[in-house]
């Protein structure tokens, strides 16, 4: 469970919050500092006052699983083999087991043959794929997610939340300007100018927002 | 005005990116599955990918411009005034229209993914250009940024709109639609006898499709149109 207590960063400014555990979608226009919120909970940011706290503790980075969603800020090596194994070496795993995890990890996506690729030579889609297999691949309890969906086509995106929803996380915070898919998580939190200007169940939320584009399309056409 | 791309061949490994095909004035959209070539396809109509085999010809074709998929590689200008410079166009104009009014001293860096994606847009589609490139658009655009995004493309539609995109929701009204299918270019044809054909085409589409369902075009209002009949 994430709880966030008179949080102010910049202009982000939430007095309470609280994110439980299963998986939140965090929405709102653009510029309305939801990457600052995510990098926050990942503690890739601290808070300049006030508290988060993941299980009760203050985040640090590496603890959480986190994409980010310039695809190639998340690439820290030149193959595809070494980006995977990085979190695993750097928990100083042997490297017999990193092979293996890394060879397993790599055929879920498709991608047991191209271990040795180039990570300049994949397109953006398949950048965040590897990114998101490599933040998986150490079992994080927590997962950050900022909007690496944008560069999925329908088919990698049900790929990739297949996944995630296989990855153990106990707690997932994804970023999305798909609502459909944050429909579909069990709670939303709508960011608006720095602060929450709505969070609940989808139903609760998106019930505010029926007359505008942040709507569910499948809502719209169910019978 | 053309864009003919004759038997194009480009190679990066065992991986090859074929194209044949000609594009006249109106909206093309360009779908296919992560990794199928999208972008190379890009560069190569572009010219800034120099083909291994074949020829990109621009007939007729005075101007054009790329958009990338990655906002960030287009940055020049240490501020949104001399980024918008760069274009050609009024920085006070180009911030105004992506919603950033009064913020054109701003480096653009500075800005969210999606403030940075809507101003750069901003800045290309405010010049008329013969052939625009426009390489994932929607992505890291809310849905009031795509919508606006769609506008601009139609008011484009007399030039020659290359729109490279898997967005699921909000899509321009199109002419005529591509697909990237593993490296290789197929023209499907026009819309809507286009659209059963469409192998990666969007959730809504497909779940269209699959109720036997053709929509008249794309657009979120011909999606919903095409919903509607369901419930009859």
């Amino acid at each position: 469970m994430i709880e966030i207590e008179d949080l102010r960063f910049r202009a982000l400014t939430i007095p309470r919050l609280v994110i439980s555990d299963g998986t939140t979608a965090v929405i709102g226009a653009n510029g309305s500092w939801k990457t600052t919120l995510l990098r926050l909970v990942a503690g890739l940011f601290r808070p300049e006052s006030g508290s988060i706290t993941v299980d009760g503790v203050h985040p640090v980075p590496g603890t959480t699983g986190f994409v980010d969603e310039y695809p190639d800020r998340n690439v820290l090596f030149s193959r595809v083999a070494d980006e995977l194994a990085a979190p695993l070496r750097f928990c100083h795993i042997s490297c017999s087991e990193v092979e293996s995890r890394v060879k397993e990890a790599a055929a879920t996506i498709g991608f047991g043959d191209r271990l040795h690729q180039t990570m300049d030579t994949l397109s953006g889609g398949e950048k965040v794929l590897i990114a998101l297999l490599t933040s998986l691949i150490t079992c994080p309890k927590t997962l950050v997610l900022d909007e690496f969906d944008s560069h999925l086509d329908y088919e990698s995106l049900q790929l990739a939340d297949s996944l995630i929803a296989g990855s153990g996380a106990r707690t997932v915070v994804r970023c999305t300007q798909n609502m459909d898919l944050a429909a579909r998580c069990g709670k939303v939190v709508f960011l608006h100018q720095g602060g929450v200007l709505h969070d609940g169940r989808p139903e609760e939320v998106f019930s505010e927002t029926e007359s505008d584009c942040f709507y569910p399309f499948s809502w719209r056409t169910r019978r | 005005m053309r864009l003919r791309l004759s038997s194009v061949e480009w190679h990066a490994g065992p991986w090859k990116c074929s194209a044949d095909g000609v594009f006249v004035p109106g909206v093309h959209m360009v779908s296919g599955r992560v990794g199928s070539g999208k972008t190379t396809f890009a560069l190569l109509s572009s010219r800034l990918l120099r083909p291994d085999a074949g020829t990109v010809e621009y007939e007729g074709i005075s101007s054009h411009i790329l958009s990338f998929q990655h906002p960030e590689y287009h940055i020049t200008g240490r501020t949104l005034d001399e980024e918008a410079g760069s274009y050609g166009v009024d920085p006070f104009t180009a911030c105004a229209r992506a919603g950033l009014a009064g913020r054109e001293h701003e480096d653009p860096f500075l800005l969210s993914r999606g403030e940075l994606k809507r101003f750069l847009l901003s800045c290309i589609l405010m010049r008329p250009w013969d052939l625009i490139i426009l390489d994932e658009p929607f992505s890291a655009l809310d849905c009031r940024g795509k919508l606006s995004v769609c506008q601009s493309i139609h008011e484009n539609r007399s030039s020659i709109v290359l729109v490279i995109t898997h967005e699921q929701h909000i899509l321009p009204r199109t002419d005529y639609l591509w697909e990237m299918r593993s490296g290789t270019l197929f023209g499907l044809g026009s819309l809507p006898g286009a659209i059963s054909a469409w192998e990666s085409a969007p959730g809504p589409v497909r779940m269209l499709l699959e109720r036997g369902i053709i929509p008249a075009n794309l657009t979120r209002d011909d999606l919903l149109e095409a919903a509607c009949r369901i419930r009859e």
